[in-house]
């Protein structure tokens, strides 16, 4: 005879994940994310204006040789900053009347130099059309660095020490407290790469609370509960639900994880070439870079156990009061009433995950990040960044295993009513009552 | 043997279930007969354990009914119990196995209950895609399919055709042959008279009736007179003891009182001409059901 438990929670799961939709999902999904992953490819191979290269016709009416300068400061901005679009600078000896009629109507930047007497040189920066934010901002700092050269030239400091002096610092990050366990680049890590990580969880969660009351709804719509618990009990019902519905969610995750895999390995292997692509190749190797110097990678030892731990637990919480309230509910829209605030509380947590480098050394986010539910997204956050330890993960995890433990305790009576219960009337007055039996 | 005592069953402070009991033997059909709202689904769902009567006791064969007897309980439930996106074979394979019947078993005993039933196509058709009696003939499958000691049917013929009612219950009459105890729920009462042996009838949660049906319909004086020829109805209301004249069908049904009466409305009628039928009858157990639970209303 099969165990019943088991045969539930294996129609359950075979409900979810032997269907067509599973599969269709699943084929958008990877698709999805192979394009997201190797999205500079994509954009690539449909073209555009970002291919084309920049010209830049420089006008100098200054004696100081300012567009020589200009064309080399440039050069070494563009290096700087990593911006890999091919620039093409033309010294033209027209005025700027002649050379605004050529710019008309073209992607073409016309740049114009005048001397000054107080502040040696001035420029302006003319085209037809807005310039693309980012290299606008080049521009400038190619034109700052034009200025100072040529402040430099004039007070006879030689091309060497011009070049010292314009260099960019190097800087050695010291920190004398050795419990702080990061630096100021985790900014960065926080408002970029943080949030695409988090991203799949909250979606999942969403999946998950979705699963359990579409599932729990259809059996009590169609009567078939009636049949079902007077077969098993609520318990064995109520766990094979959320233990299939958390096995679905994390067959899922990893399936999101192998697509992403699968586009990385697309895109290391086989999407080279493109001049974006090969921007963000570079300024991925630097984030990994930058990670490794700062010993966070030698963190993610710990860092990704607590998380997986954390994010179980979560699931199963999530899961038990999706169960919880899908029994008390009658129909699908009800539950989807319901299930708002579970929604809206995990949405909570993703923003304060995202912000929580922004209020550094707050209390209220501090204890936020142990309450269940939030726990899951803000505590890894604030681990990565160090405002909180090891202790403090594992005081969210207590949390975590004490609501479950109260939320099987109580809510196991609730869905022993809620189960067989039809009608939305005195509904918590139901629920007071179920909690204060006894026995289940 | 189901035995049904002495329970009570509140719902806040509301009474679904005054003080019921009731046995019902083995190869015994049991009628459980209420208006809505009588409190039948709630004594249903405290002999199948899913709900806790506040007092009394179920039992089967002397033990009290858990989740390992239950297997051997098959139920019928008034509204169609199945999951309709599943097929015939795999909604019929998961409640068998919730019953605690292997799967080698369960496609045994479905082949021959489809066969029997004239709808062995079916079998991996979705549910949602068949008809209501069709859908009907599945929930009973899957409520005998496991040979069940107490078989509890709440409106089985709902949404079947007279051919399809005959064939359920031909297989009711083998399950009671069986020694299977069924306790049965209808509103057409015609179906308990065929059926049952014993019955209840509840009104707000109270006994307002209950024994053999032979010894009820004994007690329950009143009788029925069908008179077919030409009748002068104020002579015959006029008589002691008749109730009401009433027409029906091309002839008079004279109510009275009890048998006593039938002699001088014999002797009325016998002064009329060209009378066919005469034939005395005992009330039928819709005219005691309206009576009982009317009186009961009315208190």
């Amino acid at each position: 005879m099969r165990n019943k438990f088991w045969y539930l929670t294996g129609v359950s799961l075979k409900k979810k994940i032997k269907t067509k939709w599973f599969l269709i999902a699943n084929i958008v999904l990877c698709i999805g994310i192979l394009l997201i992953t190797n999205i500079d490819s994509v954009i690539s191979f449909f073209g555009g204006d970002f291919n084309d290269d920049i010209n830049i016709v420089v006008v100098d009416e200054t004696n100081y040789n300012a567009s020589a300068i200009f064309k080399e400061s440039l050069n070494s901005t563009n290096i700087l900053l990593g911006n890999e679009s091919k620039t093409n600078i033309y010294i033209s000896k027209d005025t700027e009347e002649n050379e605004i009629d050529k710019v008309v109507d073209t992607d073409k930047i016309l740049i114009v130099f005048n001397a000054d007497e107080d502040v040696y040189v001035t420029a302006k920066i003319i085209s037809d059309d807005i310039i693309d934010s980012i290299y606008y901002n080049t521009l400038i700092q190619a034109l700052t660095l034009t200025k100072t050269s040529i402040a430099m030239s004039l007070a006879d400091v030689d091309a060497a020490l011009l070049t010292k002096i314009t260099s960019p610092i190097n800087i050695e990050r010291v920190l004398l407290d050795n419990d702080v366990s990061e630096d100021e680049s985790m900014n960065i890590i926080m408002s970029t790469v943080f949030p695409t990580i988090i991203m799949p969880f909250f979606v999942l969660v969403i999946f998950l609370v979705q699963m359990i009351g579409a599932e729990i709804n259809e059996e009590k719509q169609t009567r078939s509960m009636e049949v079902i618990i007077s077969n098993v009990s609520p318990k064995v019902h109520f766990f094979s639900k959320v233990l299939s519905a958390n096995v679905f969610v994390i067959v899922q995750a990893v399936l999101l994880i192998l697509y992403a895999l699968f586009g990385m390995f697309i895109r290391f292997n086989f999407s080279g070439g493109s001049t974006i692509s090969n921007g963000l190749t570079s300024g991925v190797n630097s984030v990994v870079e930058m990670l490794n110097s700062t010993g966070f990678m030698d963190k993610l030892i710990f860092i990704i156990p607590l998380t997986i731990v954390l994010l179980i637990l979560s699931f199963i919480a999530y899961s038990l009061v999706a169960g919880i309230l899908a029994s008390m509910t009658v129909n699908m829209e009800d539950f989807q009433q319901i299930q708002t605030p579970i929604i809206f509380v995990s949405l909570g947590g993703y923003y304060l995950a995202i912000m929580a480098a922004m209020f550094k050394g707050s209390i209220l986010i501090r204890i936020l990040s142990y309450i269940p539910f939030i726990s899951c997204l803000l505590s890894p956050a604030l681990l990565v960044i160090g405002e909180v330890g090891i202790v403090d993960v594992v005081v969210s995890i207590l949390m975590l295993c004490g609501f479950i433990f109260v939320a099987v305790r109580y809510g196991l009576k609730i869905y022993k009513i809620g189960i067989l219960n039809y009608s939305t009337d005195r509904m918590w007055s139901k629920i007071f009552k179920a909690v204060k039996v006894k026995d289940i | 043997m189901l035995k049904v005592k002495n329970i009570i069953k509140y719902y806040g402070s509301n009474m679904a279930v005054d003080n019921l009991s009731f046995e019902v033997q083995n190869g015994e059909i049991f009628g459980l007969l209420g208006a809505n709202g009588a409190g039948k689904t709630t004594t249903f769902r405290i002999i199948m354990g899913l709900l806790d009567a506040n007092h009394g006791s179920v039992t089967l064969d002397g033990k009290k009914i858990d989740y390992k007897l239950v297997e051997k309980i098959g139920f019928v439930t008034e509204e169609r119990s199945l999951l309709t996106k599943l097929t015939v074979n795999d909604q019929l394979i998961y409640y068998g196995i919730l019953k605690g019947m292997s799967e080698d078993e369960i496609v045994k005993k479905m082949d021959y209950w489809l066969d029997r039933f004239k709808i062995s196509e079916y079998k991996n058709r979705k549910i949602k895609e068949l008809s209501k009696g069709n859908q009907q003939k599945i929930q009973f499958i899957a409520a005998i399919i496991n040979d069940p000691k107490l078989l509890i049917l709440d409106e089985p013929f709902t949404g079947l055709d007279p051919i399809n009612v005959k064939m359920f219950k031909e297989a009711i009459l083998e399950l009671k042959d069986n020694g299977c105890s069924i306790i049965f729920s209808s509103h057409q009462m015609e179906h308990i008279e065929e059926f049952c042996e014993k019955l209840v009838i509840l009104v707000k949660g109270k006994v307002v009736l209950e024994g053999y049906l032979n010894d009820i319909k004994k007690e329950y004086q009143k009788q029925n007179i069908f008179i077919q020829g030409d009748v002068d109805v104020s002579k015959l209301e006029k008589i002691a003891g008749v109730l009401e004249v009433v027409q029906n069908s091309g002839e008079y049904v004279v109510r009275i009182v009890n048998k006593d009466v039938v002699k001088n409305v014999f002797s009325i009628v016998s002064k009329f001409e060209n009378i066919t039928k005469f034939v005395v009858e005992e009330a039928s157990l819709n005219e005691i059901f309206i009576s009982k639970v009317g009186e009961s209303y009315e208190k």
